[in-house]
C-alpha cells in the first residue's frame, strides 16, 4: 500500500467505526488498526509496541496527526470529561472515491473488525488488543490462564478475572478470522 | 572535604546544581563532546544567536527532570487510586534510585547527536541506526559503566537507555507502567522537559519571543493521574502525566510555544534548505556516505571536524563537497519554488510530492531539493484534575487546545540559477502537475 491508499484504507475505517456506534477516539482507531494488521494481515507497516493502553503505534499516531493536517481527519473535542472523537471530514471522501480497487480489496477486513471491535469501548479494547498481543508475540501456545497472567504483569490495572475474559474473547475474534 | 555540590550558570534556569556522581558524567568524554555540537544545527546562519550546544540544553533537561520527578512523587500529590498501581511511589529507596536514574539519563539523553544535531539519520548513518541508538550504545559502554558503577547504589545502564530513550526508541525493551510515566518526564509530547528546556532555550537564544511560556507554574501542577474517559463509563485506569486543572493555561502556553517555534524557527525556509546542504556535503565528504556507529569514531566527529571540512572544501573545487559547501559558505543557497498549501492538499494529497518529481524531470535532479515534515505527536490530550476531583480530558476542558495547528511544512527548492525559469514553468504547469492519480475500478 502506498500513502495515499493508506490513507483511504484508514479514513473509511474510521468513517465505519463511527457509523457502528463507536466512540471512535485515538485509542479505538489505534486498536482497531492494530487488529486488521496483526490478525487480518493488512499491510499498514506500522510499528506497534506495548505502550498506553496496549498495543500503540507513534507511526499511527503520526499518521493521525498528518491525516488532520490533510484536512482529512480532525479530532473533535467532546463536552468535559470525555477524550475526543475523530470524525472523517469532506476531503477524504473524495479521497477514497479515487481508490475503488484498494477500498475494495479490503471492505471484508474493515467490517470483520467494526462488527467485533465497533461497539468496544476504550477499557475493553485495551484488554482485547493486549490479548491478541500477549497471544500472538508472547504467549503462541500458552493456555488462557497463563496469557491471562501474562496480560495482568503488563497491564496489572487489568484483574486475572478481565484478562481471561479478553483472552477467551480474542481467541474466538482470532478463530472468526481464520474463516475470512 | 571536597565539594559535594556544585553549581553551573544557566541563562534559562539560573543555576543548574548537580552532584558529584553526575560530575562524573558530565566530565566524561561522552558529555564533553556535546560542547561541540550546535542545538539548532547552522540556524546561526539566519538567526546569529542560536550558537548555543547540547550541552547547555542537556544541563537545561536535567534540572527540569529533577524538578518534575520532586512535584510529581510529592506526598499530597498522589492519589490512593494511583498510589495502587504504581507501588513505586512508596519505597523510599526506590524513590531514590529512581530520580537518580532520571536526572542521569535526562543528562545523557542527546549523547548520540550527530555533528550539528543532523537530522538526515536516514541518509548518513546505516540503516536500522539512529542518534537515539548511538545514545544507547554510549550509555551502555564499558566506559559510562563505569561512571553507574560508582553511583550508590549502582544504576543499572538499560534503566538509565529506558528514560533517555522511551519506549518509541527502545521498541525491544518492555517498560512497566512506573517507567513508562518516567520516561514521559524526559521525552513525552506534552510535557516532555526535552521539550520545555528547548522551547525556552532556543526562543532565547534566537531572540524571538513565540517559545516562552509559564514552565515554573507547569511544572508545579504535574501530576500523575489516571486517564480521562472517553464515553459514558468507559475509561481505562492506566496512569498518565497530567496536571491539575489551574495548570491548563500554562500547558495551553506550551503547547501554542511549539506551533510558533515550528513555524518560525524550526522550519524557516532557509535554515532548512542549509540542512539539505549539509546533508549533500557530508554524503560526498564521509567516507562511505556514511557516519561511523563505532563508539570512538562517534566521539571524535563534531561540528569542528566537519566545519573545518566544509570551509576546506568551499575553497577547493577538487574537493569532495565542494559544491554543497561553496552554497554554504557563501550563501548561495537554493531558493524555495513552491510551498505547501491547503487548497493544493485539497486537490492533490501529495502536491509537494508531484511538484517535485515534475520539477525533476524538468531541470534534472541536482537542481532540485524537497524537504517535508508531516506533524506529529497527535493532538496533544491529557488528563486534567478538575477542581471537583474528576479526571477530564484537557482536550474537553480547554477551548485552546483543539484549535492547535498541526504542524505541516512542505518546501521543494531550485538552484539559484534556475530560479526565475523553475518560477515561470510552475505557474504555466501548476494544474496539470497537480492533477491526482486514479485508480481503475476493481
Amino acid at each position: 500500500m502506498n500513502r495515499s491508499q493508506r490513507t483511504a484504507v484508514i479514513t473509511r475505517l474510521a468513517e465505519r467505526l463511527r457509523e457502528r456506534g463507536s466512540w471512535s477516539g485515538e485509542t479505538h482507531v489505534q486498536k482497531v488498526v492494530f487488529v486488521m494488521q496483526e490478525l487480518l494481515d493488512v499491510k499498514f507497516e506500522f510499528e506497534f509496541i506495548l505502550y498506553k493502553h496496549g498495543p500503540f503505534s507513534f507511526d499511527l499516531r503520526d499518521e493521525l496527526s498528518s491525516l488532520c493536517a490533510d484536512n482529512l481527519l480532525k479530532y473533535q473535542a467532546q463536552s468535559p470529561p470525555y477524550g475526543p472523537k475523530i470524525g472523517v471530514l469532506p476531503d477524504a471522501k473524495a479521497l477514497q472515491e479515487r481508490f475503488p480497487k484498494t477500498l475494495g480489496s479490503h471492505t471484508a477486513k474493515i467490517e470483520f473488525v467494526c462488527d467485533r471491535l465497533g461497539n468496544k469501548g476504550v477499557a475493553e479494547l485495551e484488554r482485547l488488543a493486549t490479548a491478541l498481543w500477549v497471544t500472538t508475540r508472547e504467549g503462541t501456545g500458552d493456555s488462557v490462564d497463563q496469557r491471562a497472567k501474562k496480560l495482568n504483569k503488563l497491564k496489572p490495572h487489568v484483574s486475572i478475572d478481565e484478562a481471561k475474559a479478553a483472552v477467551v474473547a480474542m481467541d474466538e475474534v482470532i478463530a472468526a478470522a481464520k474463516k475470512l | 572535604m571536597a565539594k559535594q555540590l556544585h553549581e553551573i550558570r544557566d541563562p534559562i534556569h539560573v543555576f543548574v546544581r548537580l552532584d558529584s556522581d553526575e560530575r562524573r558524567v558530565l566530565d566524561s568524554r561522552q558529555f564533553q563532546r556535546l560542547r561541540h555540537i550546535h542545538q539548532l544545527a547552522m540556524s546561526f546562519l539566519v538567526y546569529p544567536g542560536t550558537t548555543h550546544r547540547r550541552f547547555e540544553h542537556s544541563l537545561g533537561v536535567m534540572e527540569l527532570a529533577g524538578r518534575v520527578f520532586d512535584v510529581v512523587t510529592q506526598s499530597g500529590a498522589v492519589t490512593d487510586e494511583v498510589r495502587k498501581l504504581l507501588p513505586e511511589i512508596d519505597q523510599a529507596d526506590g524513590l531514590r534510585y529512581w530520580r537518580r536514574a532520571l536526572r542521569m539519563a535526562a543528562l545523557c539523553h542527546d549523547v548520540g547527536h550527530l555533528p550539528f544535531s543532523h537530522a538526515a539519520e536516514k541518509e548518513l548513518l546505516p540503516a536500522e541506526w539512529d542518534h537515539e541508538r548511538l545514545t544507547r550504545v554510549l550509555i551502555e559502554s564499558d566506559e559510562m559503566k563505569e561512571i553507574w558503577d560508582k553511583v550508590t547504589p549502582p544504576l543499572r545502564p538499560i534503566d538509565i537507555v529506558k528514560l533517555a530513550i522511551g519506549p518509541r526508541k527502545a521498541s525491544d525493551l518492555k517498560f512497566s507502567v512506573w517507567e513508562t510515566i518516567l520516561a514521559e518526564i524526559i521525552t513525552g509530547d506534552a510535557f516532555g522537559v526535552d521539550r520545555m528546556d528547548y522551547l525556552l532555550r532556543d526562543s532565547h537564544h534566537a531572540g524571538v519571543a513565540y517559545g516562552k511560556f509559564d514552565h515554573f507554574r507547569l511544572i508545579d501542577t504535574l501530576r500523575i493521574l489516571p486517564s480521562p474517559p472517553s464515553g459514558e463509563s468507559d475509561g481505562s485506569d492506566e496512569p498518565a502525566l497530567g496536571i491539575e486543572g489551574g495548570g491548563l493555561q500554562s500547558a495551553e502556553a506550551l503547547l501554542l510555544a511549539r506551533y510558533f517555534m515550528y513555524s518560525q524557527v524550526y522550519f524557516h525556509p532557509v535554515r532548512r534548505i542549509y540542512d539539505i546542504h549539509l546533508k549533500d556535503f557530508l554524503q560526498q565528504w564521509l567516507p562511505g556516505s556514511r557516519f561511523a556507529t563505532d563508539a570512538d569514531a562517534h566521539m571524535g566527529m563534531t561540528d569542528n571536524e566537519v566545519m573545518a571540512g566544509i570551509l576546506k572544501a568551499a575553497r577547493e573545487a577538487n574537493q569532495p563537497g565542494h559544491d554543497p559547501a561553496r552554497r554554504i559558505v557563501h550563501h548561495e543557497h537554493f531558493r524555495v519554488l513552491y510551498t505547501r498549501n491547503p487548497d493544493d492538499v485539497k486537490k492533490n494529497e501529495r502536491a509537494g510530492g508531484a511538484v517535485f518529481d515534475a520539477a525533476k524531470a524538468k531541470f534534472g535532479e541536482p537542481a532540485v531539493r524537497r524537504d517535508v515534515y508531516r506533524g506529529k505527536g497527535g493532538l496533544t490530550d491529557f488528563p486534567v484534575k478538575m477542581k471537583d476531583g474528576r479526571i477530564a480530558s484537557a482536550l474537553s476542558v480547554s477551548s485552546v487546545l483543539p484549535n492547535v495547528p498541526v504542524s505541516t511544512f512542505e518546501y521543494v527548492f531550485i538552484d539559484p540559477a534556475r530560479e526565475a525559469e523553475a518560477t515561470k514553468w510552475l505557474d504555466e504547469q501548476r494544474e496539470e502537475i497537480l492533477k491526482p492519480v486514479k485508480e481503475e475500478a476493481p
